[in-house]
């Protein structure tokens, strides 16, 4: 076999021609916009982008290990709620942030290892399963303040210690990029190198691509598939902590349709959501192509029913030109 | 009688990269049942898309009852009269085997269905076939062969004269094979053309008049099939001489390697007991259903069992899931290779990865392409596997070369038990002498080496003992010398024979 050169191998990388065609259109649709208005090529709002799409990008991430796999996780924006409301309630409370958020974890995680059971251990279809965990989190987000959103964290905690937590996870940044931006990148990069350079990220790949010969090959899938489950809740749970550091509160409706940007972010860099394929890469220039287009849409004063009819045309646009580019390679 | 149905010349199809069909031609004639024999990837399947207009030719001329036919589609096919009698299935599970016969012809009286009409109809064409079929079953609950009756019958009811059939013989019983001949034989003497594709060579002096033989794309010769001698017809297949199909070594039986004792796992696992050696290969036979397949899965860990114990190398182990028995060095090569054995989505490098990832990827986890690499290309060349590189998927080899992967990402760690189940299904000629030669490579290793098998020649050549089972349970043990086709028959039968 002939050796071929690492630059032709890189490309060679199953889903590569996805996510670096996303991020091609990322780049494309940055430019038109900045045309249209120049405000978008700005460095405050080019880190504002930034920001905003580190949002995406976690409940991305977490949704494409769930996909990959070949399910789904319908859970994602309600433990995004009930993690902002436990954050903040706790604050309010004058529990100390670092410990608030190790309770909101420990809530958000629980959540991903019944899903992860449900699904693996109990072959539950993952639609049901996750839709029943989907409101059973965003009920406990109600409960946890008596069906109100809470205070604000400024009231009890006293002022250095809340302007520290909303400077860490919103408001503060370091070499000049918003701290939100770093931590969706360190989360990345981990999960990224857990999906492409692991044991477990093999098996959660041959999980997806046919779990019968997984399991005969010896891949525990119960355990593969809780995981992932796990992942996508603890992704959830860190947007819900940046979400409460942004508002300086908890918000019960947080992170509604959360679970849906997720699947829109990883399919417009190429995660198959029958699974088996895709790569992380992909799922941030979704995150990209996602918020670069509601920013775009907001620059150029579109109406929010505009932008969202957008987005809907381009997530099955980006599928529907994979398809139909994949069928006339077959034929 | 001699009048050609069928003509097929000079027919080429091109995909991209390679050259599927290169000057192919082809003649059928009615009451005649034409036996299309080549290897996997010589273009059989291409060829028979063609007519039945799944694929549209490149050039080439194409004649079907003595009118030119330019390009088809499925439904112009089925309307000129061809059916195609699938290898897998290709029905709705969950729909009626009327429901099925009627899909996409259903009969209506304004919107409404005309179910007990198309029932009846569906009736009449599976009493034709004597098929014990009731119109309103549900396909997933009939066993293989009934479901094939069913796409028979579907064929009939579409008027077909020209029956291409797949492999239909893979699945069966030899009892059922018996009645699909004699179909085969009503179907000739009613002066349709059957074009029969097996890999079954055995099964040919029984119902093929002709032979067409292809090979890598190319169309070699043809003829009537009693000219042929079964050596000419291989070497021409093969397009070299293949001095013993199957080929054995002998070597010396060593010590105890595995023992299973009272092996229970539902109704088709009773008591198993048995033991494997060094230096020798054990071979399963029985007809279908008789727990051959099951009996390898509980071992492996893979279904529950309710009993039984395992002894490697004289010491007890547990296995309660396979991590357990490869952990152990027990390892499975099972039946059905696309449902258990590759993950097609996959490349061929993570196929044979897989089950070794705790080699690649030590204790950290962390995987080490360059040992990775090594490892897919030892398993590439050590079983000769043909692919352009080991990045294409799984899915884009032949059966012989996939059924190498799922061998093959086995024998790239150290084992001491190898059980393979149906090692050579569907797969050509040359391809199984390779893997015979194998499982005799292991063999010389020492490693206890067993394997299921429908196909009695094969178990016959290979084997160095077997057991036979019928219903669940051994029934009877042979040494080679003492196997014959008859003994292992009987002992398959012989639960049958009690009641």
């Amino acid at each position: 076999m002939k050796k071929r050169s690492s630059w032709k191998r890189f490309f060679e990388i199953k889903g590569m021609r996805n996510a670096l065609t996303a991020f091609a259109g990322l780049v494309v649709i940055y430019i038109v916009f900045g045309i249209i208005n120049t405000k978008v090529f700005s460095l405050m709002n080019f880190l504002n982008v930034l920001r905003s799409m580190s949002k995406y990008l976690l409940v991305g991430i977490g949704q494409s290990y769930v996909m990959i796999t070949g399910n789904i996780d319908l859970s994602i924006g309600s433990v995004v709620a009930m993690s902002t409301m436990l954050v903040a309630k706790l604050m309010t409370m004058g529990v100390h942030p670092a410990l608030a958020i190790l309770v909101a974890l420990a809530c958000g995680l629980l959540i991903g290892v019944i899903n992860g059971f449900l699904v693996g251990k109990f072959k539950l279809p993952p639609f049901i399963a996750t839709l029943g965990t989907m409101f059973v989190a965003r009920g406990v987000g109600y409960i946890v303040n008596n069906n109100r959103n809470t205070d604000s964290i400024n009231s009890t905690l006293s002022k250095p210690v809340a302007d520290h937590f909303q400077n860490l996870f919103y408001y503060g940044k370091f070499l000049g990029i918003y701290n939100t931006f770093w931590i969706a990148l360190i989360i990345f990069i981990v999960f990224f190198f857990i999906l492409s350079k692991t044991r477990t990220g093999r098996h959660i790949y041959a999980v997806g691509s046919n779990v019968d010969a997984a399991r005969l090959a010896g891949v525990d899938v119960n355990k593969t598939t809780t995981i992932t489950y796990l992942v996508s809740a603890f992704c959830a749970t860190v947007v819900g902590v940046i979400l409460c550091a942004q508002a300086s509160m908890g918000n019960m409706e947080a992170g509604n349709m959360y679970e849906m940007y997720g699947v829109a972010a990883g399919v417009i860099g190429g995660v198959s959501p029958l699974g088996g394929s895709g790569l992380l890469l992909g799922t941030f220039a979704g995150a990209g192509v996602w918020q670069v287009l509601e920013n775009g849409l907001n620059m150029v004063h579109a109406q929010v029913g505009i932008q969202r009819i957008v987005i809907g045309v381009i997530v099955v646009l980006a599928v529907l030109a994979d398809i139909l580019l994949r069928n006339r390679k077959k034929n | 009688m001699s009048d050609v149905i069928v003509r097929m010349e000079h027919i080429c199809k091109s995909f991209p990269g390679v050259k599927a069909l290169d000057d192919v031609s082809l003649e059928l004639r009615s009451g005649e049942v034409l036996a299309l024999l080549g290897e996997n990837g010589a273009g059989k399947s291409t060829l028979m898309k063609i007519l039945s207009g799944v694929y549209t030719k490149d050039s080439g001329t194409m004649e079907i009852f003595g009118k030119q036919v330019e390009s088809l589609n499925p439904n112009s096919a089925r309307d000129a009269g061809v059916a195609i009698i699938h290898q897998e299935m290709n029905m709705c599970n969950d729909l009626t085997v009327a429901e099925n016969m009627f899909l996409g012809r259903e009969l209506y009286k304004g919107v409404v269905l005309q179910n007990a009409q198309m029932n009846e109809i569906a009736r009449k064409y599976l009493d034709e076939l004597d098929a014990d079929i009731e119109p309103t079953e549900v396909v997933r609950n009939l066993p293989v062969s009934k479901q094939q009756m069913v796409e028979i019958a579907t064929a009939l009811s579409t008027n077909a004269k020209i029956l291409v059939m797949d492999e239909p013989t893979s699945a069966l019983t030899s009892r059922e094979i018996e009645n699909l001949f004699r179909i085969i034989r009503k179907f000739r003497e009613e002066g349709k053309g059957i074009i029969y594709i097996s890999h079954r060579l055995e099964e040919l002096p029984r119902i093929a008049d002709r032979v067409t033989i292809m090979r890598d794309g190319k169309y070699i010769t043809s003829g009537k099939f009693s000219d042929f001698s079964m050596d000419e017809i291989i070497r021409n297949m093969v397009g070299r001489e293949i001095k013993d199909k199957f080929p054995r070594v002998t070597c010396k039986r060593g010590r105890k390697v595995f023992e299973v004792r009272h092996l229970n796992a539902g109704r088709q696992v009773r008591d198993i007991n048995f033991s494997l050696y060094e230096g020798e290969i054990v071979g399963f036979a029985g007809l279908m259903g008789a727990g051959r397949t099951e009996t390898t899965r509980a071992i492996f860990g893979v279904d529950p069992r309710e009993s039984g114990e395992f002894f490697l190398d004289g010491k007890q182990i547990r296995i309660r899931k396979p991590e357990d028995a490869i952990k152990a060095g027990i390892v499975l090569a099972p039946e059905d290779r696309r449902k258990d054995g590759l993950c097609v989505k996959l490349s061929i490098r993570e196929n044979i990865a897989l089950p070794n990832l705790d080699i690649i990827g030590g204790k950290s986890g962390i995987l080490s392409s360059s040992k990775e690499e090594e490892m897919c290309a030892r398993a590439i060349q050590d079983l000769s596997i043909k692919t352009p590189n080991e990045n294409v998927n799984a899915d884009t080899l032949s059966g012989g070369n996939q059924q190498k992967v799922v061998v093959g990402k086995w024998l790239v760690r150290d084992s001491r038990v190898v059980m393979f189940d149906e090692p050579t299904r569907g797969i050509d000629v040359g391809a199984k002498v390779e893997i015979y030669n194998l499982m005799n490579k292991l063999k010389q290793q020492g490693i206890a080496v067993m394997f299921a098998s429908s196909e009695m020649p094969e178990v016959m050549g290979i084997a160095d003992r077997i057991l036979v089972m019928c219903d669940g349970q051994i029934t009877g043990e042979l040494s080679r010398e003492e196997a014959t086709q008859d003994l292992i028959l009987k002992y398959a039968t012989s639960f049958q024979a009690k009641q």
